[in-house]
């Protein structure tokens, strides 16, 4: 049965037959596009000339960016003290080829499994349940799952280092420890680290999105401003999101070069 | 063999040691004694077990059967690490260094084997031991490139690095499977002249595996002629004629039947 399924003919064949599926079964006509949305869109679309851009609004979207990177960075950081633990554990290297060894990486790849197949929309849901409406549940809420992300990344980064250096290690007398510190992790920063920066983007979207669990910050100002029909604002807010990324993106690109060859 | 002082006072005593892959012998059951301070090339084709006997020797692969002791003690009894890092210390084809550390922890990564964790992690913050790391890489006449990450560095200079790491391994037997193989003429001389040279100064014994007579001449002071797993000859290099490692290296008949159709 499995192998039937590997066949990629009939696989590309199976996937086809559920699209135009998907396209017949369709209710085409009625109500399947909303006419009234497009007076919106118009005007959502004209409010961007140009935006809100009043030194008064301008304080508040930096003000609102500067929250949204420190929930972000906050939330990352807890990630990273989450995912590198665990993901060296589930590299399977540090107590390598023993039964007790691949036990323990078995459960460690099965707890990044868990918490990153969670959503991290969920994880708010539940932890405002537990906490209220707080930054703690926010900041836990985005940690968890990327702890359980960056734990698989690092895992696998860390497991798939060239194996020669690592050998030269353990012939000078290295213990899988040191092997681990000398060899591995060095040969995979810069893998790690660009992941790394790649998720901190991810996080400063997430954290912008969790305003509804009642933090300050961009999205909260964007909800605000949404709920007012001020476009404009919402313009002006939204470059001050991309302007995050963007800033990440070259940060990122200069540890990046500074750490190649 | 039992424990204790070895026979003829060699350092190295591999007693009837062989080893098989699948159902390929890679090496026909052999001895071998190495004695303090001796200089050993072993010259074969490929295929014909040299690395299989380096490993042998190094411990990184347990023989099928016999045994092989360094300084009186069976290499089978030892636990990997510290312990035998003091005996045995090989170098490879490729230079194996981890390339974005600093050339200083390529060099102190010989001491592991001595250090205690604690101390071992310590150094990636603090070098220890960090006059030992730059006295030797003086010593090789690369001793402005302590702070250097390893990977700017050219090719020779990684395999200095590299017979740096092992020196400060200082352990009693420094074993090379074909350390010059991948370099040009004159800087497998000079690489050749200092590990040599620093085996000499510090009374170690050194088993290497080459090809180039000159050089096997040049340097040593016994040669081991393998061919399929055999040692066709095990004498000192003077009396190493150019007919014996001609015969060494000879293709097989059938083989040389095949070339020559393959030139007419």
């Amino acid at each position: 049965m499995w192998r039937l399924l590997e066949n990629r003919r009939l696989l590309s064949l199976l996937l086809g037959a559920a699209f135009v599926w998907s396209l017949v079964s369709v209710d085409w006509g009625g109500a399947f596009v909303h006419a009234g949305g497009i007076g919106t869109l118009q005007q959502f679309l004209l409010a961007a000339f140009p935006p809100e851009l009043s030194p008064a609004f301008l304080r508040i979207g930096l003000n609102a960016a500067w929250q949204t990177t420190t929930f972000a960075v906050a939330s990352l950081t807890i990630a990273v003290v989450i995912g590198l633990p665990s993901g060296v554990l589930a590299s399977g290297q540090l107590i390598p080829r023993s039964r007790r060894g691949s036990s323990v990486a078995l459960g460690a790849r099965l707890l990044l499994a868990v918490i990153r197949s969670v959503h991290e929309l969920v994880w708010a849901v539940i932890f405002v349940a537990a906490f209220g409406f707080s930054s703690l549940a926010a900041i836990l809420a985005i940690a968890i799952p990327y702890g359980g992300i960056l734990g698989r990344i690092y895992g696998e980064r860390l497991a798939d280092v060239p194996e020669e250096p690592l050998r030269a290690l353990r012939a000078s007398g290295a213990s899988p420890i040191t092997v681990l510190i000398y060899g591995r992790m060095p040969m995979a920063l810069p893998d790690l680290l660009s992941y790394t920066f790649y998720r901190l983007e991810c996080a400063i979207r997430a954290a912008a999105i969790m305003s509804f669990v009642g933090i300050r910050g961009l999205g909260f100002e964007i909800q605000l401003s949404l709920q007012e029909l001020l476009f404009s604002q919402v313009w002006t807010l939204l470059m001050f999101l991309v302007a995050l990324v963007v800033l990440v993106d070259i940060w990122s690109t200069r540890v990046r070069r500074s750490l190649a060859a | 063999m039992k424990e204790g002082p070895s026979p003829n006072g060699g350092l190295v005593v591999a007693l009837d040691i062989g080893k098989s892959f699948a159902a390929v012998q890679a090496l026909a059951p052999l001895s071998l004694t190495v004695h303090r301070g001796e200089k050993v090339a072993l010259a074969g084709p490929s295929g014909s077990g040299k690395t299989t006997l380096l490993y042998l020797l190094a411990g990184i692969i347990q023989p099928d059967q016999g045994s092989v002791s360094i300084d009186g003690r069976r290499l089978s009894d030892l636990r990997p690490g510290g312990e035998l890092a003091g005996l045995v210390s090989v170098m490879h084809q490729q230079f194996d260094l981890v390339p974005n550390l600093p050339v200083v922890h390529n060099v102190l990564a010989g001491r592991l084997g001595r250090w205690s964790l604690l101390r071992s992690i310590l150094s990636l913050v603090w070098p220890q031991e960090r006059q030992l790391a730059q006295d030797t890489l003086t010593q090789l006449g690369i001793g402005d490139k302590l702070q250097e990450r390893t990977s700017r560095l050219s090719g020779g200079e990684q395999q200095r690095v590299a017979l740096a790491r092992l020196l400060v391994q200082a352990s009693l037997i420094v074993l090379a499977d074909e350390p010059v193989s991948s370099l040009d003429p004159a800087r497998a001389d000079d690489m050749l002249r200092l590990m040599t040279g620093l085996v000499e100064s510090s009374g170690k014994s050194l088993v290497v595996s080459l090809h180039s007579p000159d050089l096997i001449r040049k340097y040593f002071s016994r040669v081991v002629g393998l061919r399929e797993g055999l040692v066709q000859f095990d004498l000192p290099v003077e009396q190493m004629s150019d007919g014996v490692l001609e015969r060494l290296y000879q293709l097989d008949d059938d083989n040389s039947r095949v070339a020559g159709v393959a030139v007419t």
